[in-house]
């Protein structure tokens, strides 16, 4: 159950990060179970905490931002997908991405992180 | 995830987690390099601000704790309001799982005997082991007392040279 969290990753693919192979850590016992997020939510939680502003962040929020964050991602690729559709092409490319960045309101905030 | 160089903002979402999900949502469908790095990012940045927004709305809310509440206002307000009723059933999940947990650790506890019951057998116990640690002390005491009278004797009867027809209890208790 609550296995979903750590999505069986062992390796860990971190790149010049200096982030150590180590198999990231099971969401604790205490964890919903079920597919509650395919997001190691040690992870998420340690995205939350690095926002020097952000004090304290409970459990279930951390939770419910893990499946947001999931959700989001399913909406990126699924979007970017059509924009490939429509380059008549099969495989998806960054490109495919970018568009559908620069086409939805709301991905504006990614903007930044083109480059 | 004791990271030596890296500070904390280059944590990011594991790549192989970000794979899994592209793969579920897009199956058969080949994804280049590139753009998964790019999803990978975006997801990053994705948590950051929904997290920063969600800091802000618990700090005018005069709570120190960010709130799953919280977090679907920022949803709301960012624009991702779509996500809320799916993010919502995780949530019922948390409740329902919490709710389990507590329901089995009280059957575990009661064991179908009563709570006075229960401290009736506690109270029955401690005094026994009141009673027993009594006797043993008295019983150790005895000892010690019988020890140093014996160590009297021999030495007064080394001193006056003579057995002494009388060993009588010298102290009574």
């Amino acid at each position: 159950m609550a296995a979903a969290a750590g999505s069986g990753t062992p390796r860990e693919e971190e790149g010049p990060s200096g982030e150590a192979a180590a198999p990231q850590p099971q969401a604790p016992t205490s964890a919903p179970g079920a597919r509650l997020s395919r997001l190691p939510l040690a992870r998420v939680k340690a995205l939350v905490k690095a926002d020097p502003d952000v004090t304290l962040a409970g459990q279930e929020a951390i939770f419910i931002l893990a499946r947001a964050a999931e959700l989001f991602v399913e909406t990126i690729a699924k979007d970017a997908y059509c924009c490939a559709q429509q380059g008549k092409r099969k495989t998806l490319q960054r490109r495919d991405l970018d568009n559908a960045i620069e086409a939805v309101d709301e991905f504006a905030f990614l903007e930044g992180t083109l480059d | 995830m004791a990271s030596s160089s890296g500070n904390d903002d280059d944590l990011t979402i594991p790549r192989a987690a970000i794979n899994k999900m592209i793969k579920e949502t897009l199956p058969n469908v080949r994804v280049a390099n590139d753009a998964r790095e790019l999803v990978v990012n975006c997801c990053t940045e994705f948590i950051h601000l929904i997290s920063s927004e969600a800091n802000e709305i618990c700090n005018k809310s005069e709570k120190k704790t960010i709130s799953p509440e919280h977090v679907i206002q920022a949803l709301e307000s960012l624009g991702f309001g779509s996500y809320i009723s799916e993010v919502k059933e995780v949530l019922q999940e948390c409740k329902t799982v919490a709710l389990k947990r507590r329901k089995a650790s009280s059957r575990l506890e009661n064991l179908g005997i009563p709570e006075e019951e229960l401290l009736r057998q506690q109270q029955e116990l401690f005094a026994k082991a009141r009673q027993q640690q009594a006797e043993l002390a008295q019983q150790e005491w005895l000892q010690m007392q019988q020890a140093a009278q014996q160590a009297q004797l021999a030495a007064t009867a080394s001193a006056s040279n003579q057995a002494g027809s009388s060993q009588d209890e010298e102290d009574d208790d």
